[in-house]
């Protein structure tokens, strides 16, 4: 298949993670390619956010290999593999809530001159044209999610499937190759519902690496190549969503029954 | 007329003040009170510089900003790591260690102070263009923080005193971002010292000690934290306080006391009944939407 040849983005090797004898990451290795779109399933308290923590370098690993596009990033602090090329999403958004939808993005591209004090004061020109082009690049995000009217709007004033969606679109302003997303469904429906889908959907085909964790099942079914059962920190299955639903086991798992 | 003159230069000197210290505790959240002692480094470096060197008068405000620019990286690299209280108490330990230096060293003048900075304004009309001088340099600072915080630079400082960990998980380097808008509020009140140097021709400790510190606080929380005319309507409001009081004509040793006891006041005062100061900022009426 095509997608088996495409070329790895996100490998995980060994990985160990725990907390005062809590294992969140116990021997976890995983391939994510270009094009591919994986669901991370399993019960709460499974280990899969604290899987994008260890990936994203909120929490750094015990043991274990990271490597994106080949560089291994261990150690690397959160900033530095941002601009790497992984951006991620959070399941409580983290939007910047004082700002309006337009800057909450302009803030998030994978480097960013308006940061640094000397190219404010020596180079001003160059960061300003630069802010012109992330203007750009944000409003064609929005505009593909059909929502350019809520540019100027202050992030406490549009809905949650909104800020959802404004939470996608600040990880697409990274254009790198490795997109995490926490729970990008959860309480959206509806219009929002559907634009989240064919965005990932588009991102996937563009050639990004998608990974998604998410308890909507049939979100998972209609978007993921594969997926990922997890549970106590470990992988326990990897395969086709239906083949991994069919498994009384992880049934059992996942929903008590 | 003279009387207004010198209170119009205070007013811009702690405009100046009071608007770079806004930049490090109220728009990069940053919790330092040591801003008095970058004001002393550059009232002292301008003192050194023009009572030793024919330096032109220019050369020695640039430098002074710059010396104290590059002196609070001693504070703010090996603390900024740390946050909150604890970098609260390593800008006080910063603070009183350089003081309890200068004090000890005779070349700074020690406990008596440095005089006979010479005069770079002569003649009659020395206090009016000293006021011209300082409202531009203040009405500079104001319209600099401004611009500064109106771009890209402000817009990652709102991010990042928004939520942090979303800010670094971006890209953003937040350690560098508060590392230059600490350089950057204590090079403005480096000027801010050497102007004071100037203007007063002499300079001792004791304009840089604890109280100060609760003044400019005083002004900053008055004014409004994180909006950018707060912390000049602040200095406005208590340069003039004091001087409102000095006509009721109290005994000395009231009048002493006075200014430090009401400046304490204010700030409880505002903090339970007007945390925001007077004027709100951008942020903050953001967050009160909400």
């Amino acid at each position: 298949m095509k997608r088996n040849d495409s070329e790895v983005v996100l490998s995980i090797t060994d990985l160990c993670k725990s907390f005062g004898g809590i294992l969140v990451a116990d021997n976890i290795s995983l391939e994510l390619r270009r094009g591919e779109i994986l669901g991370l399933i399993g019960p709460n308290g499974a280990g899969k956010t604290s899987l994008f923590n260890l990936i994203s370098g909120v929490i750094q690993s015990d043991a274990g290999l990271i490597k994106i596009s080949g560089t291994q990033i261990n150690g690397f602090p959160l900033s530095r593999r941002a601009r790497l090329g992984i951006s991620r999403t959070w399941q409580h958004m983290r939007l910047f809530e004082s700002m309006d939808v337009i800057d909450n993005m302009l803030i998030a591209p994978r480097i960013y001159p308006g940061e640094s004090l000397l190219n404010i004061l020596l180079r001003p020109i160059k960061v300003k044209n630069n802010d012109k082009l992330l203007f750009s690049q944000a409003m064609s995000i929005l505009e593909r999610m059909n929502l350019k009217d809520l540019a100027h709007q202050r992030i406490t004033d549009i809905s949650f499937g909104q800020q959802k969606l404004i939470g996608l679109a600040r990880a697409l302003m990274n254009d790198g190759d490795c997109l995490l997303l926490d729970e990008p469904m959860a309480g959206v429906e509806g219009q929002a519902y559907e634009t989240m889908q064919n965005i990932i959907h588009e991102e996937a085909a563009s050639g990004k690496a998608i990974c998604i964790v998410e308890h909507n099942i049939s979100f998972i079914k209609d978007l993921c190549n594969n997926a990922i059962f997890m549970s106590n920190g470990k992988i326990l299955e990897r395969g086709k969503i239906d083949d991994l639903l069919a498994s009384k086991t992880l049934t059992e798992l996942y929903f008590g029954t | 007329m003279e009387y207004i003159i010198s209170l119009l230069v205070i007013i811009s000197i702690y405009v100046i003040l009071s608007v770079s210290f806004n930049l490090i505790i109220g728009y990069a959240g940053l919790m330092s009170i040591a801003h008095p002692i970058f004001f002393a480094i550059g009232a002292y470096t301008t003192a050194i510089l023009s009572v030793h060197y024919t330096y032109s008068p220019i050369v020695i405000i640039i430098a002074s900003g710059a010396v104290a620019l590059i002196m609070s990286t001693f504070l703010s690299i090996p603390s900024l790591r740390i946050s909150g209280d604890y970098f609260l108490i390593t800008s006080i330990g910063f603070q009183l260690g350089l003081l309890e230096i200068i004090k000890n060293i005779d070349f700074l003048g020690g406990a008596s102070g440095l005089g006979n900075i010479p005069n770079i304004i002569e003649g009659s009309n020395r206090n009016i263009y000293f006021a011209t001088l300082t409202l531009c340099l203040a009405a500079c600072s104001v319209f600099f923080v401004h611009w500064l915080i109106g771009g890209p630079y402000g817009r990652a400082i709102r991010a990042m005193r928004d939520d942090e960990l979303a800010f670094v998980t971006l890209g953003r380097d937040a350690i560098h971002l508060k590392l230059s808008i600490f350089a950057i509020g204590s090079g403005m009140a480096g000027i801010a010292g050497s102007i004071f140097a100037y203007f007063y021709q002499y300079i001792s400790l004791d304009q840089f000690e604890l109280l100060q510190s609760t003044t400019i606080l005083t002004m900053v929380v008055v004014g409004g934290m994180g909006s950018v005319w707060g912390p000049v309507v602040g200095a406005i409001l208590l340069v003039l306080l004091p001087q409102a009081i000095s006509f009721l004509h109290l005994p000395q040793n009231i009048m002493a006391n006075l200014q430090g006891l009401i400046f304490s006041l204010l700030i409880i005062l505002f903090l339970f009944l007007k945390p925001k100061g007077l004027i709100t900022s951008e942020m903050d009426r953001a967050h009160e939407k909400k």
